[in-house]
């Protein structure tokens, strides 16, 4: 039986968790944590099979009953970065999270979080994305909650947990009006009958459906209003689980949603309704986002308001696409998902390798503060290096590749043509300097000469935390000065999210 | 030939950059030796820049969809600004060798004063509108870096934060212009721009002009934008010298000369131009004639001067223009130096607390004198040269009110340089202090920086062939042709004229004490910034409130958390369904 | 008053939905807000069959239905392991005083 090498992205992932699990149980928890790297390690191979088949023969479908699966670009982009920043992250919790209660079950949940996450990108019905989605929000709500006895950890996975659900049931309401107007669950069904109806109820359905999903997949990615829940869960989970929500699973949300809603637009105006509530967001996303993470002392908690803004760009891109009808934003949202994933991911590892050797080798469980990190360059320059790099690549600053993905979500705002999307592109350039204000202080605070007391604290860091940073740290820099290399993954994902609209 | 030194003299420093800071700060001594190297090796790969100028791309690197080709290009006038940054950037270094001995985090300084002269070296001889504005930024992040170097000073940093986001507040002027040249032909090559400017609309060329104006100013510290370049002094001696005289803020004025063929024709742009011109010079002298702190002196003085560069682009006349920047790149970076060797010495910027160190550095007192006589414009030192140019191309082909403001600027201009030199140099000491003269590290650039001073206007004739190829409408003319028409022009005999008069005003200030005294509402609204510092301080307070009353939206209630959604979803319907139902 | 089926069915997730949203509003006590999502989970799940029976496609819709009763059970699995935990650090259910975090 040989099945297609994208199915093994799935499968290694999910069959190991169970395994990871009874091995740390039995075999101690090294066993364990060596064992989730390496599973993530093998994934390479089927990936780089998965990649070449693409390019080759393009998508690849793939049914057993009620599963129906596709792989195409987007599918690609989405299994490289969930892969990829969880190899970096199972390699920095393996020191992070030793010794913690329940280790085993960090990693056996993180696996399947990220296999299911690569299930997600390849869904192809409705019904399925809904039970991809619904597992990584499960994997995730034990991650996010992991201390279990620290309270300020637990009320946060209470309210992600509890507003996760409410998103669910709304995207669930969605996915019920789509099959009662169309009678149809796959994408591409759905697409053909939304072009072709004609009665007033099947209109009125798909535009509930709309609305439903929007909002209903609009909690996981983090649209403002629906992104209460992020800043608590984002800071309290721990620190590699940090970098996943906000490097990979708001960006799966988001693909969810694109996903879903896309085939509902049909012909006509409703492309472009859909396209403004989009852009409605992002600039909801980028001033909010922006202005409470200035006000922000915990270090996690101005990364995670970040993670808002940051959205707000990728809906830009996607926004403008679906206003104006023309792909080339497109290609620059899913960039900078692939962007903001590598530098989010790289800022939160290192403000986690920084939290460790602070306050977690210690035996605290205190917030990483901003004056915590002053003059922490002099004690650990790898790690303030990667920080630096990270959060600058994040204000949109050369020769990182923050700057690359947002410029070429501005050229399709600009290519569109249209004076709405223009004017937004410019409002977005202004809040990229307007994150400076709080980006520029950490840097500065961490290369002073006089440490702060948690510094001079600090115990050693170990090399399982560097090399992801340092891993993370050069792509970043490489990809900022030639961003071609991507160029590979971000096309044909691209081209496959616009297909569908 | 020309891709070779191309890649040499941005690559170069770059390399530098990483090499330095690979070696570490357990070794100074080798870093500041291969910092020298480096940015030695990035000088002579300029210069040898000026042997292969062409207008033809020298470099083209694919790298398509959204970026275009990266493209290079070694044309005359980016060969000189080219020039002028790896040059001036090497002395800066070689200064540095002195000055930050000692200094903690040299791997830190010497990797950002590296990666910043490759930018400005970029910037220049790049062709492509993204790389442009690529290295912009890049020269933005390391003059950021640079100005609040000494973190643990809370000036420093506030400084140099300003200056960031100050400058790329200006930017976004830049990203929207090269934007819209993008949306509209298709293609990043400035050439391409240049070529076909008159196929835009009217009106986008109108916002394209002002954008890059807008970026042009805030990066050259021009009226409203000049608040960031006095603060910006906390940086470093040697960084004020590389920043503040010989490159990242005449970025702004490269880009006013590259795009002005593009944009002369666009109505009110060169009226504009000239006026910000003139607002700059006036507005900095007098700052500057207020200033006790001799640095802060020497900034504002920048910025005046850089509105004479300005005002001559306003004029129409990039060869007024960049030859004014020869002459002050070379002055100012030597009067920076000397002013280091000075602080260095004594340990304080406050010139109110020197006096009489003539007589303690005499060297220094000499260049510095050079230095601050070309700054006014006394013959024959370069700057009377050029600010001849500049005032003279006013006359002809400038407005008449600007030319009188420009020429009122040189009398102050020499006011505030000769109140300048006579309170650090003559006069009775009024500090103690222990002082020596500069040593041979420091001592090295001054006396090459004086020698250019005195010399660098004889290189007129082929400093006008070199720009000839690259700037459309720019005629070559002789040194001698060029000197004969100044000395015989009547013009000239009137700026002497005022430049006297501002020097005697400062002898004879005793006597003109009722003028001061009525001029001391001006003086006081000078220290104050004229009422800039005041905006900036409202705008980033209203930032602040604003933050404030969102921060009440993240409750922490589930309630209301969840509710949320609900209403959001109600929210949602409504939009989509706004225009009717399909 | 006779309605369809279906029409009953709609009717009855709308009631439903708005038990949901109106707890979600005003519900203390965490054990209530569990009940309450699950009876949101509830209302989608109706909704579901509705359709499934206006597309004539009971079949689909059922076996859908069971696989979601399956998910939620999971998720009110966790979440009420989580409210065990709430009331041991915090020594109460009552949401209102889960407002450590804000800002």
């Amino acid at each position: 039986m040989a099945l297609h090498p994208f199915l093994w992205l799935i499968l290694i992932p999910v069959l190991a968790s169970p395994v990871v699990y009874l091995a740390g149980r039995l075999a101690g928890a090294a066993m364990a944590r060596w064992l989730a790297f390496l599973t993530l390690a093998v994934t390479g191979a089927p990936f780089a099979l998965a990649a070449q088949d693409l390019a080759a023969n393009g998508a690849a479908t793939f049914t057993l009953g009620l599963v129906k699966l596709k792989f195409d670009g987007l599918s690609l982009l989405l299994a490289a970065l969930a892969l990829g920043l969880g190899a970096c992250v199972t390699l920095f919790s393996n020191a992070y999270m030793r010794g913690e209660a329940g280790e085993e079950k960090y990693y056996a949940a993180l696996l399947a979080m990220i296999g299911v996450i690569v299930g997600l990108g390849c869904a192809n019905d409705l019904f399925n994305l809904w039970i991809w989605f619904e597992a990584m929000a499960v994997a995730s709500y034990m991650l996010v909650a992991f201390y279990r006895d620290q309270p300020a950890s637990l009320e946060a996975g209470v309210k992600y947990l509890v507003q996760s659900a409410v998103g669910s049931v709304l995207v669930m309401l969605g996915i019920a009006a789509v099959f009662g107007a169309t009678g149809q669950l796959s994408l591409q069904s759905i697409a053909v009958a939304a072009q072709a109806s004609a009665t007033q109820a099947s209109a009125v359905g798909l535009l509930a459906a709309g609305a439903l999903m929007t909002v209903g997949f609009g909690v996981k990615a983090a649209l403002v209003p629906l992104h209460t829940w992020l800043p608590d869960a984002h800071s309290q989970a721990p620190s590699g689980i940090s970098a996943m929500l906000s490097g990979v699973v708001i960006e799966a949300g988001l693909i969810a949603l694109l996903r879903a809603v896309a085939p509902l637009l049909g012909e006509g105006d409703a492309g472009a309704r859909f396209g403004q509530l989009l852009l409605l967001f992002a600039a909801l996303n980028m001033i909010l986002g922006n202005l409470l993470a200035l006000k922000q002392t915990q270090v996690k908690r101005m990364l995670a308001f970040s993670s808002l803004s940051h959205v707000g760009y990728m809906l830009l891109g996607f926004g403008v696409a679906a206003y104006t009808g023309q792909a080339a934003a497109a290609q620059g949202g899913v960039f900078h998902m692939l962007s903001h994933g590598l530098m989010k991911g790289l800022a939160f590892l290192a403000a986690g390798a920084l939290l460790y050797t602070l306050y977690v080798a210690n035996g605290a469980h205190g917030p990483l503060t901003v004056s915590d990190l002053n003059g922490a360059a002099r004690r650990y320059p790898l790690a303030a290096l990667a920080l630096g790099i990270a959060v600058l690549g994040l204000a949109g600053l050369p020769p990182l590749v923050g700057f690359m993905s947002k410029w070429q979500i501005f050229v399709g705002g600009f290519q569109a043509g249209d004076t709405l999307a223009a004017l937004l592109v410019i409002f977005a350039a202004l809040n990229s300097v307007l994150s400076l204000t709080y980006y520029a202080p950490l840097v500065n605070a961490m290369y002073r000469r006089q440490t702060s007391d948690a510094v001079r604290r600090g115990r050693a860091m170990p090399l399982t935390m560097v090399i992801p940073l340092v891993v993370m740290s050069i792509l970043v820099v490489a990809l900022g000065m030639w961003p071609a290399l991507v160029e590979g993954l971000t096309g044909p994902a691209s081209l496959a999210l616009v297909a569908g609209k | 030939m020309a891709a070779t030194f191309i890649t040499l003299t941005i690559g170069l420093p770059w390399l530098g950059a990483l090499v330095v800071w690979v070696a570490g700060d357990q070794r100074p001594r080798a870093q500041h030796a291969l910092a020298v190297v480096f940015a030695v090796a990035g000088g002579l790969s300029g210069l040898a820049l000026l042997t292969t100028t062409s207008s033809a791309v020298a470099i083209r690197l694919p790298v398509g969809g959204a970026f275009g080709d990266f493209t290079f290009v070694a044309d005359g006038l980016g060969v000189f600004l080219a020039v002028v940054a790896t040059v001036i950037g090497s002395l800066a270094v070689i200064f540095s060798v002195e000055y930050m001995k000692g200094e903690a985090q040299l791997g830190r300084y010497y990797a950002f004063v590296l990666l910043f002269i490759g930018a400005m070296a970029g910037l220049a001889l790049t062709g492509s509108l993204l790389l442009l504005f690529f290295f912009w930024e890049v020269t933005a992040l390391t003059s950021y870096a640079l100005i609040s170097f000494h973190n643990d000073d809370p000036k420093a940093v506030a400084g140099g934060i300003k200056a960031l986001i100050i400058t790329q507040l200006g930017g976004v002027g830049l990203l929207a212009g090269a934007l819209l040249i993008y949306a509209h032909l298709g293609s990043y090559e400035i050439s391409a721009f240049l070529a076909g400017a008159d196929a835009l609309p009217a009106d986008l060329r109108a916002i394209i002009a002002f954008g890059f104006l807008i970026a042009a100013a805030a990066k050259s510290a021009q009226a409203p934008f000049h608040t960031w370049l006095p603060d910006a002094m906390e940086a470093p001696t040697p960084v004020s010298a590389l920043i503040h005289a010989a490159t990242m803020v005449n970025a702004g004025v490269y880009l006013l000369a590259r795009f002005f063929p593009a944009f002369e024709a666009v109505p009110g742009w060169t009226t504009a131009v000239a006026l910000v011109g003139v607002v700059t010079a006036l507005l900095a002298a007098c700052m500057a004639i207020v200033a006790n702190d001799l640095k802060r002196v020497l900034a504002y003085s920048t910025v005046s001067q850089l509105g004479y560069m300005v005002f001559a682009i306003g004029c129409g006349s990039a060869l007024a223009s960049q030859f004014h920047l020869f002459s002050h790149a070379v002055f100012k970076a030597l009067l920076f130096l000397g002013a280091g060797a000075v602080i260095h010495a004594i340990g304080t910027r406050d010139m109110q607390q020197m006096g009489g160190l003539g007589k303690h550095m005499p060297l220094v007192r000499v260049v510095f004198v050079i230095g601050a006589g070309a700054l006014a414009g006394i013959p024959p030192l370069n700057g009377f040269w050029s600010k001849e140019l500049v005032l003279e191309e006013g006359l002809a082909h400038g407005p008449l009110w600007g030319y009188i403001g420009m020429l009122i600027g040189a009398g102050l201009t020499a006011f505030y340089t000769a109140r300048m030199v006579w309170l650090v140099f003559y006069g009775e000491p009024r500090g103690h202090y222990h002082t020596h003269d500069a040593r041979p590290a420091m001592a090295v650039p001054l006396v090459l920086l004086a020698a250019g001073t005195l010399t660098t206007w004889l290189l007129f004739g082929p400093f006008s062939a070199l720009l000839a190829g690259a700037v459309p409408g720019l005629h070559e003319e002789s040194t001698l042709a060029f000197v004969s028409k100044v000395v015989t022009d009547p013009a000239t005999l009137l700026a002497l004229a005022v430049v006297a008069l501002g020097l005697l005003a400062w002898q004879q200030r005793s006597r003109l004490s009722g003028i001061a005294a009525g001029l001391r509402a001006l003086g006081q609204a000078a220290a104050q910034g004229f009422g800039f510092e005041a905006v900036n301080r409202f705008v980033a307070r209203i930032t602040q409130s604003a933050a404030t009353a969102l921060q009440r939206t993240q409750t922490g209630e589930l309630n209301w958390n969840a509710a949320g959604i609900a209403g959001a979803l109600i929210i949602v319907l409504i939009i989509l369904a706004g225009g009717g139902i399909r | 008053m006779s309605l369809s089926p279906i029409a009953i069915a709609l009717l009855g997730v709308a009631i439903l939905l708005g038990i949901g949203f109106y707890g979600l509003l005003v519900a203390r006590n965490l054990i209530k807000l569990i009940v309450v999502l699950q009876i949101l989970a509830k209302a989608a799940m109706l909704a579901f069959l509705a359709a499934g029976s206006a597309q004539e496609q009971m079949g689909l819709a059922q076996s859908m239905v069971v696989t979601v009763i399956v998910a939620d059970t999971v998720v009110a699995v966790i979440a009420l392991a989580l409210a065990v935990q709430v009331k041991r650090r915090y020594g109460t259910l009552d949401v209102r005083k889960l407002t450590n975090l804000r800002g």
